[in-house]
């Protein structure tokens, strides 16, 4: 048996051995009189130091394990879901002014329609110069579409109908904004634009991603001519003269606006190449809508 | 032991610390925590109401964690250890939103971060929680949350009627009364920015010491 230390209350007197002393060599007092000096565990003490490293070891390891069981698990949830939301924008984009012509949901409208992302729009991805190839990898670059665009890949959606959908990014007041811009055809008219940002001012800048403000831009013009000008938002309200490639900014929310307007620029940029080459084609197998105008005036005043 | 558990779950003394958050030891306006979520999160009725219930669950559940804890939690580090209590319920609600309510969860993100700073959370877990049985220190964590959000809820009606003419989102305050439309009437541009929830917030501490007498500082 493992020698105990017992202690006298009186003197302080520390005795070793199985049992206390009857009587204190010291002071003399009876054996009643000792204590037993109980030898503390390395964790009893909570407030010591191996206590504590052990509890927070202990509660780091349970709570990292307890995150990491749910993270892996729901991860395959959370990515549909986001991969649906991304689809739903781009229909959005694309079907939004249509939806609201005839008083419907985007939702509603699609599934009257019977429009659904798979069956209606092709995903691609251009290089540098606007070469398209068919890409299933396509929503993740849309993750980091900045870096994307970095290394020179460009996520374009291609509807049944010839219009486009371009993916945009950048960056606003409080953090980042994104979007899909959905051009005509002709490559040149907004169809519809979807917004949306982390934490732009609720009532300000945050009204970027409100249909109402959206839909000032369906039927601006990217193009001026044969240059690209992309849109701009413009402070104190967009000019006559402009008012092709301007839409009227946000008051209060210039910062956010001003970053729309870089966003919708930069991002745009990158796919001049291929919408040049497409308004081309299209330009050249349709008649040219300009000239039919132009002759349409030349007989009235022929006619006069 | 056994004495305790024949008290019934909804006692007198346990609805107190139910309602008690409600009005008379109200987390915002009494205990004045959570001042900085409740600025920025009142422009409009909705985000307050979706804070409000996350701020609940979370107060509610993590009280009930760090009470359950309380024997086992050596004192040097009970803050770091109710941070990571706190910031692990949180993250994992967020996962489980992003997962099964994914809309709930987008209305969120930009309030999580908030929740988990919020003072409110952290002050009933250090008063309350760590002093108290898991279901008074549960009742209390919800309490505080409800009444945070009641504040919360206040707050963003006048915000959002005087700053947007909307509630909810609904157009309360009729188009044609706008001077753009011809009428007499603007919005409070100054609705739309914190200070004013702080000056609103300063209103209903007022309104409320003045009467609950028993509240006002000599």
């Amino acid at each position: 048996m493992a020698k105990k230390q017992f202690k006298c209350k009186v003197c302080g007197y520390v005795h070793e051995g199985a049992a206390a002393p009857e009587k204190c060599p010291v002071c003399g007092a009876p054996a009643s009189e000792f204590v037993e000096i109980k030898k503390k565990g390395l964790f009893s003490d909570k407030n010591g130091n191996p206590y504590i490293i052990l509890y927070s070891t202990v509660m780091v390891v349970v709570v990292a394990i307890l995150l990491a069981v749910a993270a892996l698990s729901l991860q395959s949830r959370q990515y549909a879901n986001e991969l649906n939301e991304k689809k739903q924008s781009i229909l959005q984009s694309l079907l939004a002014s249509e939806a609201e012509k005839a008083g419907m949901e985007v939702a509603e409208y699609a599934a009257q329609e019977g429009i659904s992302y798979d069956s209606y729009i092709k995903a691609y991805v251009l290089d540098a110069e606007g070469n398209a190839t068919e890409d299933a990898q396509v929503f993740d670059l849309l993750k980091d579409l900045g870096g994307s665009f970095a290394e020179g890949k460009f996520p374009i959606f291609v509807a049944e109908d010839g219009r486009v959908v371009i993916p945009v990014t950048g960056a606003g007041l409080w953090g980042p904004i994104w979007g899909y811009v959905a051009l005509e055809g002709d490559m040149n008219t907004v169809a519809g634009i979807v917004m949306a940002h982390k934490g732009e001012t609720p009532g300000l800048g945050a009204e970027i991603a409100t249909p109402k403000y959206q839909a000032h831009f369906v039927g601006k013009k990217i193009f001026e001519g044969d240059k690209f000008v992309s849109v701009t938002l413009r402070k104190g309200g967009a000019t006559e003269a402009n008012i092709d490639h301007e839409v009227d900014a946000i008051t209060g929310g210039t910062k956010t606006s001003d970053g729309v307007t870089a966003m919708l620029f930069s991002s745009i940029a990158h796919y001049v190449p291929y919408l040049e080459a497409h308004r081309a084609a299209a330009t050249a197998s349709e008649p040219l809508p300009a000239a039919a105008e132009v002759s349409n005036a030349e007989n009235v005043e022929n006619n006069e | 032991m056994s004495k305790q558990e024949k008290e019934p779950l909804f006692s007198a003394k346990n609805m107190k610390y139910l309602t008690g958050p409600f009005s008379a030891n109200n987390p915002v306006i009494v205990q004045i925590l959570g001042i900085c979520s409740s600025l920025a999160v009142t422009v409009q009725l909705k985000p307050a109401i979706v804070m409000a219930l996350s701020v609940t669950v979370v107060t509610g559940f993590s009280n009930l964690v760090m009470s359950l804890m309380r024997n086992g939690v050596p004192s040097r580090i009970r803050i770091i250890v109710q941070l990571v209590v706190i910031a692990a319920l949180v993250i994992l609600v967020d996962q489980i939103l992003k997962a099964f309510v994914y809309d709930v969860s987008k209305q969120l993100s930009v309030y999580v971060g908030l929740i988990i700073t919020n003072c409110i959370v952290m002050g009933r877990v250090e008063a309350f929680a760590l002093a108290n049985k898991p279901w008074p220190a549960f009742l209390d964590g919800i309490g505080n949350g409800l009444g945070y959000g009641m504040i919360l809820v206040i707050i963003a009606f006048f915000r959002e009627l005087f700053g947007s003419g909307t509630l909810y989102g609904f157009r309360v305050i009729p188009e044609s009364w706008y001077m753009s439309e011809g009428g007499f009437y603007s919005n409070c541009g100054m609705m739309l920015f914190p200070p004013m929830a702080l000056i609103i917030v300063g209103c209903i501490i007022w309104v409320h010491r003045s009467r609950n007498k028993d509240l006002q500082e000599k």
